[in-house]
């Protein structure tokens, strides 16, 4: 009989630069890291708001006029854009829509919320600005 | 005749507790794969390198390691992609390894058997009244989820899953549903529980790369989604539907 004898085994911890190591990883991780600025666009929305119901109406208009709030806005907007871009590609992937026996694909899904988006944004403008 | 190098990651916790690289040369024609360089290394090179193998055509599912990071069946990559270059081959990430290129599957076996993968029914009916019947839309729903062969490529693929073992993961919530969307089944009530529980689908953040490495074009991604959005609607049903929803 041969020594029942059993040796460890090697467990290996995923490296913290793990999303370096590929395309997908990396687009993954772009992703979602985007999603910061929009918490953050967020946030200095709120705090301008808060200045405008408190009766400090110039005092928003001078954050808003601010080139630092309007370098970063720009910023979030494109970082924003991305977010919004690769979650409406990634609903179509998730939720395809069958119509008959075609089913839709994942950029119709991008192209339609798209519009849908601009559409949205075209009507609070109008509400909010244009009437 | 080509000569392919192979950087193979071995650990012979035999010898020490330190795994370290050693280096092959290998002959190979056109129509051979890392799987058949593996084999001529064994019979020729050095009999020590132990790895899992079966098939041969990516039908077994053994034969997984990372091939040049990726997680591949050796079976199924071929030398001459490689050429030129040194091919690296490790243990499939995120499992424990046994030795070279032998990994402990346990913890997937368990989770397998977790989710339940068979068919459960309220009431059996006796064979005598015949199979339990499905059309071809019902079948198409399911089929790619079953075609699964075990070979844990989308766990090794999967960070969430490297970070947190107790993840449920791709191939077992993509069997799950496989299931949950079968129209002979009525366990969906055993099965929610688990794939919903904190370490099921709500753990994954969409990475998808489960699904680029499918050797069999399933799309466990797609499985995990469609199981969480199954999840939400029946919690709002229950809130919101009296008795349920049912």
């Amino acid at each position: 009989m041969t020594e029942n004898k059993s040796f460890p085994e090697l467990r290996r911890k995923l490296n913290p630069g793990w999303w370096t190591a590929n395309r997908h990883y990396v687009q993954y991780m772009v992703r979602e890291w985007t999603s910061l600025f929009v918490a953050l666009f967020s946030l200095v929305y709120i705090y301008g708001l808060s200045l405008w119901v408190t009766g400090s109406r110039s005092a928003f208009l001078n954050l808003l006029k601010n080139p630092a709030t309007i370098a970063f806005s720009f910023i979030a907007l494109v970082f924003t854009l991305y977010h919004a871009v690769t979650w409406f590609y990634l609903l179509g992937q998730v939720v395809p829509i069958k119509i008959g026996k075609t089913t839709s694909k994942p950029w119709q899904a991008l192209v339609a919320n798209l519009i849908l988006m601009l559409i949205v944004s075209y009507l609070v403008i109008w509400l909010l600005v244009l009437r | 005749m080509d000569t392919a190098t192979i950087r193979v990651t071995r650990y012979r916790p035999e010898k020490g507790p330190e795994p370290f690289f050693q280096e092959y040369k290998v002959p190979y024609r056109n129509d051979m794969v890392v799987l058949d360089a593996l084999n001529y290394i064994k019979a020729n090179l050095d009999g020590t390198l132990t790895y899992r193998w079966s098939c041969r055509m990516g039908v077994c599912g053994s034969c997984g390691a990372s091939v040049d990071g990726t997680p591949k069946l050796t079976c199924a990559s071929f030398l001459h992609e490689f050429k030129g270059r040194t091919i690296t081959i490790d243990p499939l990430p995120n499992f424990p390894v046994v030795k070279d290129l032998v990994v402990n599957m346990e913890d997937f076996m368990e989770k397998l058997v977790r989710i339940k993968p068979w068919i459960i029914r309220e009431k059996e009916t006796p064979p005598e009244q015949g199979e339990y019947k499905q059309s071809a839309e019902e079948l198409e729903r399911y089929q790619q989820f079953s075609s699964c062969i075990n070979c844990m490529l989308c766990y090794s693929a999967c960070p969430i899953y490297g970070l947190n073992e107790k993840f449920l993961g791709p191939a077992a919530t993509a069997l799950a549903y496989r299931y949950i969307e079968d129209s002979r089944d009525q366990g969906r009530n055993v099965r929610f529980p688990i794939v919903h529980e904190m370490e099921g689908v709500w753990e994954c953040t969409l990475v998808g790369e489960c699904s680029v490495v499918c050797p069999k074009g399933v799309d466990p991604m797609l499985a995990i989604q469609k199981t969480k959005i199954l999840g939400a609607t029946n919690a709002i049903r229950s809130i919101l539907m009296p008795r349920g929803g049912r």
